[in-house]
């Protein structure tokens, strides 16, 4: 039995077992008067790749915080991988996110620093204290770095400034500061939406072929149903904070495609809200 | 639709309880300048008068003494190690002030009030008022220097540096905050390497301004040039000190050099497209080594090679940066920092024991400068007070009657031909150049007219500061505006004024405000070395140990200050 086999088996018995993320009754609320997310129930289970759908404005960005505690739920629970996110604090939260790596849509990386230590900031999490240059990161770290960067494309190029690259490499650094992180999940909030359509199925691809290496549980949220259902397991569609769709892309043939545009889609009339 | 029966009879809006007295105060700012030129005797014949001083004085400077070049390098050494030093420690201070005002960073709300309260209140004492505390407390030398000048930049650096943090942008830090980095990591490694070059600039900016402030602390008693130069002028060894004093101002135009071109590198640091000439060399020399290699084999291989990681010998990835010239260069800056570090706190002889007595005391001696008093002098300060304020509303007016037409000439979009703007603005540089603080001293004591040299010595830093300001924010404006207004048949004159001048007064108003508020404080200092005005009074109040005195002068110039910046906040508003 190959390692990958094994992780296979080990993904369905923890099936079986526990969702990797669970939202029950889960509300936010901005203010008094913007409601991100309304009452959202939803189980994740290990090894899932959850394409998170709907418009700008659905709730998509606020669900993915939620899971990274960078956001806190105004009721309901949040469990990711068996702890509650909501009432996590300080040092247990650091851990928890340490097992999560996050790619965003904007990369959020820093220009003016080298591709290298933008991938070494990824492991602060397990580091103690701040660090400033390149060089204050242990060489274990910028090993580990590198190694990330070798599986992102971009070993060649690790001491150049990161705003020299273009959008896609910038993006695969981020996933390679993600990475470094060793997460058992990955969330990512548009990561190919500021790209152009080649560098685009290049990130979703690389992010796919991570996820079935290190069997990652990935929630990624998408607004281009194409994309969602050639990369995802499952689809799970936001509208106005309310969970409209949730089916596993298996089950979904082509004529049903358009019925998922207007179940995200405020456009179409008659469909659940 | 409805028409309007009753057209209104007026073409100008009703004016407004605002604009109304804005107008007021401007004018009244005018009528007061104009009083202040006058009452200053600022014209025509006591120019002629001070030029006959002049030539009798400049009899009395030549031979210039310089001292002996052993000394010479031994005072340049201990005022600059000073000047480093305080620099440092309030960049030091700084960014915790800092971290603590901006509103990105700040751990919470009464924190950021308190940092807000700290970067006013050392801006507004003046470095020379703190010089006086330290020295009392920590005696004669260098740390009461490091300390005052440390302290009173933090007004500077602390809110420049908060103005960093915020305009950083918060995704990396988001990002590593995801990633499980704790405050302290978030901070170190998101926020301060977008600032860092807006950081190493103000510094050095700084670093020029307490050059030239720590020639002033050398008249109440800090070592170094300043005090070797007030003790020649004080004798009355006009040959010495003047010698002095011409030698700050070339070694303030020397450091300004060099920081300006360090400053210079550090920002452009931001934009990687600047090349020079010698990485277009580089890059020329590559592409020639590619085609030498093989052209199509390159091509097709691109995708591999691409991939392909530097290692060490032993197989491993290299891990550490090449050693190219900008990362061997940066090295030597840095070891070049930390040796000039070392030998500045060798050089400043900080006595630890003398310190921590000196912060024993502190309680009592802050008590001598508490409560306030007048020394029975009040009504004198007032008018001492008064005194200072005209000559900081004297150079100004004089400043902006000349910067208004140097500043539009060097606009470019306003000056008749490029090489006038350029030639103006080379001019506006050259001006700037002028440190104002010593070139006052100069003025003050070769004139011997007190109050009317302070004012038109300082009036030539307003000049540079006003014209720069003037040329650039005209040069911001919008061209289609003065094109549309040229479409419509006007000539030159009416598209400057009622285009191009119109769109800028606004920041125009705002910098004469700003200009006015740093005179005050300018023209405070100059009393100091004898242009008359409050800050005499403050000297000797500090000599003869009133100190209480010396705390009601700050109070009264702390008040003079606000007011102005109150009024320049308000008039803002209402014409923005």
């Amino acid at each position: 039995m190959t390692d990958s086999d094994h992780s296979r088996l080990g993904a369905s018995i923890d099936k079986i077992l526990r969702p990797t993320i669970s939202l029950s009754g889960v509300t936010k609320q901005f203010g008094p008067d913007l409601r991100a997310l309304d009452d959202v129930s939803l189980e994740v289970y290990p090894g899932e790749v959850v394409a998170l759908l709907g418009l700008s404005g659905s709730g998509k960005s606020t669900l993915l915080r939620l899971l990274d505690g960078l956001h806190l739920p105004t009721s309901g629970t949040v469990q990711v991988l068996g702890q509650d996110v909501g009432t996590a604090r300080g040092r247990e939260l650091r851990a928890l996110r340490r097992k999560v790596g996050f790619v965003f849509q904007q990369f959020h990386l820093v220009g003016s620093m080298t591709v290298l230590e933008n991938v070494c900031t990824g492991a602060l999490g397990s580091l103690r204290g701040p660090r400033f240059g390149l060089m204050s990161y242990p060489k274990s770290v910028r090993l580990a770095a590198m190694e990330q960067l070798d599986r992102v494309g971009l070993a060649d190029r690790p001491f150049q400034r990161a705003d020299t690259l273009s959008g896609g490499q910038q993006q695969r650094v981020a996933v390679a500061r993600a990475l470094i992180q060793k997460p058992r999940i990955l969330l990512a909030d548009e990561p190919v939406a500021s790209l152009d359509p080649e560098s685009s199925a290049q990130v979703m691809a690389l992010i796919s072929r991570i996820a079935s290496e290190d069997s990652l549980t990935v929630v990624c949220s998408l607004h281009q149903v194409d994309l969602a259902l050639s990369w995802g397991h499952r689809l799970v569609g936001l509208r106005g904070g309310s969970l409209v769709l949730d089916k596993p892309v298996s089950q979904i043939d082509k004529n049903e495609t358009m019925s998922i545009y207007s179940a995200v889609e405020p456009v179409s009339v008659g469909q659940p809200v | 639709m409805t028409l309007l029966t009753n057209p209104p009879r007026s073409t100008l809006p009703r004016p407004t309880w605002q604009t109304v007295s804005v107008n007021v105060i401007l004018f009244g700012l005018f009528a007061a300048s104009l009083w202040a030129v006058a009452d200053l005797k600022i014209n025509v014949a006591t120019i002629i008068d001070s030029a006959d001083n002049a030539v009798s004085f400049v009899g009395r400077i030549f031979p210039l003494d310089f001292p002996p070049i052993g000394e010479l390098v031994t005072m340049t050494a201990q005022t600059l190690g000073i000047v480093l030093l305080a620099t440092v420690l309030s960049v030091i201070l700084s960014m915790f002030v800092a971290l603590a005002a901006a509103h990105n960073t700040t751990p919470g709300t009464a924190l950021r009030w308190g940092a807000r309260a700290i970067i006013v209140v050392t801006r507004t004492i003046p470095e020379l008022v703190l010089a006086i505390l330290f020295l009392r407390l920590f005696g004669l030398g260098a740390v009461a220097g490091i300390l005052a000048l440390g302290l009173h930049s933090i007004g500077m650096v602390g809110k420049l540096y908060a103005d960093a943090i915020e305009d950083t942008d918060p995704g990396p830090r988001d990002a590593l905050r995801a990633a499980g980095a704790s405050w302290w990591q978030q901070i170190v490694g998101g926020v301060f390497p977008q600032a860092m070059p807006a950081f190493v600039a103000t510094a050095l900016h700084r670093f020029d301004i307490n050059l030239r402030a720590s020639v002033i602390l050398g008249y109440v008693g800090v070592s170094g040039i300043g005090l070797e130069l007030s003790g020649a002028l004080r004798t009355m060894n006009y040959q010495r000190g003047m010698a002095l004093a011409l030698f700050v101002v070339a070694l303030c135009i020397v450091v300004e050099l060099i920081s300006g071109a360090l400053r210079k590198m550090v920002l452009g640091d931001q934009a990687p497209a600047h090349r020079t000439i010698w990485t277009r060399m580089r890059e020329k020399v590559a592409t020639a080594q590619n085609g030498w290699l093989d052209r199509g084999a390159a091509a097709t291989s691109e995708a591999r090679a691409r991939t392909a990681a530097a290692r060490t010998a032993d197989g491993n990835y290299r891990v550490s940066p090449p050693w190219t010239g900008e990362r061997i260069r940066r090295t030597i800056y840095v070891v070049l920092f930390a040796l000039a570090l070392v030998f500045a706190t060798w050089g400043a002889q900080i006595d630890l024991s003398r310190m921590a007595d000196g912060f024993g005391s502190m309680f009592n001696t802050l008590s001598l400068f508490f409560p306030p008093g007048t020394g029975g002098i009040g009504s004198e300060l007032w008018e001492q007070l008064l005194v200072t304020v005209q000559i900081a509303l004297a150079a100004t007016f004089i400043g902006l009657v000349v910067a208004v037409p140097v500043g539009l000439l060097a606009a470019r979009n306003v000056a008749p031909t490029p090489g006038i703007a350029k030639g103006f603005r080379i001019f506006i540089v050259a001006v700037r150049g002028i440190p104002d603080l010593i070139f006052a001293i100069i003025v003050i004591v070769v004139t011997g007219l007190g109050a009317t040299a302070g004012a038109i010595a300082l009036s030539v830093g307003a000049i540079g500061l006003l014209s720069k300001l003037i040329a650039d924010s005209v040069e911001e404006t919008d061209v289609r505006v003065q094109q549309a207004v040229l479409a419509g048949g006007a000539t030159r004159m009416q598209v400057l004024i009622g285009a191009t001048v119109r769109q800028s007064g606004p920041a125009i108003v705002a910098h004469i405000f700003y200009q006015l508020d740093s005179n005050i404080r300018a023209a405070t200092l100059l009393g100091v070395v004898g242009a008359g005005g409050i800050g005499f009074y403050l000297m000797n109040a500090a000599r003869v140990m009133q100190f209480d005195v010396v705390t009601m002068v700050v109070v009264m110039i702390f008040v003079v200050v606000m007011a102005v910046e109150g009024l320049a906040i308000w008039v803002r508003r209402a014409i923005s």
